[in-house]
């Protein structure tokens, strides 16, 4: 012991007994230790596969294809504008659905009703609906469409939802006492809370979806996932590579554009406008 | 004296943004319709056809459940989605770290990490998967790796969000005590976000069971094989009764999930 | 120990927080910098423990040169230097223990840190602090759940646990009242006398700084005007360091009976 400190007189309280601790750490290894004796995985591939990611890699990235940057360009183009007729198409069907489920807007039992509808729609990914839309509209992208759209009105409507029931009262309370109807309710009281965050979302979901369509192709429902698949297939690597890069690019260009436009949107004008 | 009414400062034109907005929704929801042949009537049409998707949607067969391929499979999935998530988890924590300004030894460090993690989170599952099953051929160890690099991108990411937005001071009391950059991220980093941590890697095995349903697809082991399978053979009552099954089960997990998840933030 | 040669720190777009400074300060002294907001205060005691660098000029503590250290020279400084913030600067959802326990960083190695397994003599260096300060008790609280006062004490004992030759403190009793402002000075000056370290703290308020510094330093504008004990402060002396008479604002037990 140094001159600065003496052993403490007092005795240090112990340290709070929490069960749920070990309880979570037992869990958990549990599932794990049952997951890896589970398994039936090759693991001695396990140690070639460095050796043969970077064999992948440079076969990919090595001497890429750049006379088919077009039609790859054109592809991603078809695979982010799936994207976003999907994301439209589902924001047109959960706008109204999402104020049914609404608990300041509609009935308890009629929001109970739609969310759960919501909620099983959002559970089934976007890839299985597009397996189901390609025997009913043939490999054509608009398969693709539906899957999105389908895939995205669970998530959209839920949300759209919660920014309903969070908003203020009192805008609302506003137009009852001047008399207003329940559209000019709608219109004043809850919209310009609401529209805001509402844009923001979509465009959020379409940031999410331009990663589902890019692989929905895998399956056949257009864009850029077909062709990285094919490609792969018959190990066509230097198309395979290069569409790669593109999706990677595309979906970061398409990050930064959304990202700012919903910044811009929920931070509003700078200038302050008179309103009419 | 003029009236009120003529003196009233001119109306508001909406904004430039707004205009623009408007412009930019029509152009593109155009252009995007016309790259995808879109014909609503036609649409309308080929959905309300009678078909055995919708027919074997409508009475799916439960009995997938006892079929020993078939559960074996559901039983693989799940068990990708909990090593995929473990494993994705140990590393997504400290490359978050290591990628804040805060964190980070210095620059290059973190820009090469800021870069590494965008990159990672830009491809979707399935691509992953395509990628591991090109490299290392068909199987679970396939899915493993493609759920272990898509995991670190998702719980990255969030984790990411939340260390920009930590209480400062403790930090400037690290470097003042003489601390190490672990040390100080250890010790007045890690306690401001470990419940927050936590329940993101919840939110990450929800994210993976779902991607390890489909993963199997393209080969990369679940009951995505099965999927495409009966696909292959237009059992759609087989198929949706897996589906609908399973996805029941996501559903459960997900409640139990958000429950925790609750608790913890 | 600490010897400021000449020393200007001036920040980026030309604000000159300290120009030209000559300071000597003795082992085991307490002193107490005075000064309005923006008058270098704050600088001059970060710039001893390197959290602000130097512009120009040379200041050593023990003999080391500050500016020639590297990070692992600067770590080691550090550590041996005890620093209590105004805003108290502790991680909230930890407890407090775990909080004073940040103390010992320098000398655990980094793996126990991690893991969180503290040896126990460490874990004894942090009790002993805590009980100086009167909170044993309170060692497994959260730290949010504890009053600005005992968070104070908190961070007293954080720096107590590093065994530091120094203790600086900037501006630690600016959050709280009177009466906590008073314990948390006492326990500071206390501590500094009987354990023999060097304490510089930055103070606002300038009855509280004569009513505990052996030595007053007074700062305008980054320049030092005042040096001395308190009992030469008249109010010829405080027009020197605030440009102005003194007012009820510039003295605690005042401006508390306002």
């Amino acid at each position: 012991m140094t001159a600065t400190t003496r052993p403490p007189h007092q005795r240090m309280p112990e340290p709070p007994r929490e069960l749920w601790r070990p309880i979570s750490w037992a869990v958990l290894l549990v599932l794990v230790a049952w997951s890896l004796w589970g398994l039936d995985a090759r693991w001695e591939r396990l140690l070639d596969a460095p050796a043969d990611l970077w064999n992948l890699g440079e076969l990919l990235f090595g001497d890429m294809a750049f006379d088919r940057t077009g039609d790859l360009l054109g592809d991603m183009w078809e695979s982010i504008a799936i994207a976003w007729l999907g994301t439209i198409m589902a924001a047109v069907v959960a706008v109204p659905l999402s104020f049914l489920a609404a608990e300041n807007l509609a009935s308890r039992a009629t929001t109970l009703f739609v969310r759960q509808i919501l909620n099983i729609l959002r559970a089934v990914p976007e890839v299985i609906l597009a397996i189901a839309f390609i025997p009913l509209l043939g490999l054509t992208p608009m398969a693709g469409v539906m899957a999105i759209t389908i895939g995205s009105i669970g998530t959209l409507g839920k949300l759209f939802a919660e920014v309903t029931e969070s908003i203020s009262a009192n805008p609302i309370e506003a137009v009852d006492a001047v008399g207003g109807s329940r559209i000019q309710r709608f219109r004043w009281g809850v919209l310009p809370q609401v529209l805001p965050e509402i844009a923001s979302f979509i465009l959020y979901r379409f940031e999410i979806n331009v990663r589902a369509s890019a692989v929905l192709g895998v399956i056949g429902a257009g864009g850029i996932g077909g062709t990285i698949a094919q490609t792969l297939q018959f190990k066509q690597f230097e198309v395979a590579g290069l569409g790669l890069i593109i999706v990677v690019v595309a979906t970061i260009i398409v990050d930064i554009v959304s990202g700012a436009i919903r910044r811009r949107i929920l931070r509003g004008p700078n200038r302050a406008q008179v309103t009419d | 004296m003029t009236a009120p009414v003529d003196r009233l400062p001119p109306r508001s034109r909406p904004s430039r943004f707004a205009i623009g907005s408007v412009i930019g929704i029509v152009v593109l929801t155009y252009l995007a319709g016309r790259a995808v042949d879109f014909d609503l009537s036609g649409l309308v049409t080929d959905l309300t056809r009678p078909n055995s998707v919708i027919d074997g949607l409508l009475d799916p067969d439960w009995t997938q459940i006892w079929s020993r391929r078939s559960r074996s499979a559901f039983i693989e999935t799940l068990q990708l989605a909990v090593l995929g998530t473990t494993f994705g988890a140990i590393i997504a924590l400290p490359l978050a770290l290591y990628a804040t300004d805060y964190g980070a030894p210095n620059r290059i460090v973190r820009s090469g990490l800021r870069l590494l993690n965008s990159v990672i989170r830009s491809l979707p599952d399935l691509l992953w998967a395509l990628l591991f099953v090109s490299a290392v051929g068909i199987g679970a160890l396939s899915g493993l790796l493609a759920l272990f690099f898509f995991s670190i991108a998702v719980i990255s990411k969030l984790t990411t969000d939340t260390l920009d937005a930590i209480d400062r001071d403790p930090i400037e009391a690290g470097v003042a005590v003489g601390a190490t950059n672990t040390e100080m991220l250890r010790t007045a980093v890690l306690p401001q976000i470990l419940p927050s941590y936590v329940s993101f890697v919840l939110y990450g095995f929800e994210i993976n069971l779902r991607a390890s349903a489909v993963i199997g697809l393209v080969g990369a082991g679940g009951i995505g094989e099965r999927i495409q399978f009966f696909q292959g053979r237009g059992e759609w009552e087989k198929l949706w009764g897996l589906v609908i099954l399973f996805f029941l089960v996501v559903l459960v997990v997900e409640q139990i999930s958000a429950f925790f998840r609750r608790r913890l933030v | 120990m600490i010897r400021f040669s000449d020393v200007s720190v001036v920040y980026d777009g030309g604000v000159r927080a300290l120009s030209n400074l000559d300071l000597e300060i003795e082992d085991g002294e307490f002193v107490v910098v005075v000064g309005l907001s923006g008058a270098g205060k704050s600088t001059l005691i970060r710039a001893i423990n390197g959290l602000v660098p130097l512009t120009s000029g040379s200041l050593q503590i023990d003999g080391r040169e500050v500016t020639d250290l590297d990070r692992t020279g600067l770590r080691e400084l550090r550590s041996e230097i005890g620093m209590v913030f105004q805003g108290f600067n502790l991680v909230d959802r930890t407890s407090v223990l775990n909080n004073v326990l940040m103390g010992r960083l320098h000398s655990v190695p980094t793996w126990r840190t991690v893991l969180g397994r503290y040896p126990a003599d460490d874990v004894a260096v942090a009790a002993a602090a805590l009980e100086r300060v009167g909170i044993l008790d309170k060692a497994r609280v959260r730290a949010s759940h504890l009053s600005g006062g005992q968070r104070q004490r908190v961070g007293i004992a954080r720096a107590l646990a590093q065994e530091p030759k120094l203790i600086l403190a900037d501006e630690p009793v600016a959050s709280l009242d009177p009466p906590t402002s008073h314990v948390v000075m006492r326990y500071l000056k206390t501590i500094s006398a009987e354990l023999g370290i060097t304490t510089v703290v930055n103070l606002h308020f300038l009855d509280l700084a004569t009513a505990y510094a052996d030595r007053i330093v007074g700062l305008r504008a980054g320049e030092l005007v005042f040096d001395g004990p308190g009992s030469e402060c008249d109010a010829g002396v405080f027009e020197s360091i605030y440009g102005r008479s003194l007012t009820a604002d510039d003295t605690m037990d005042n401006q508390a009976a306002l």
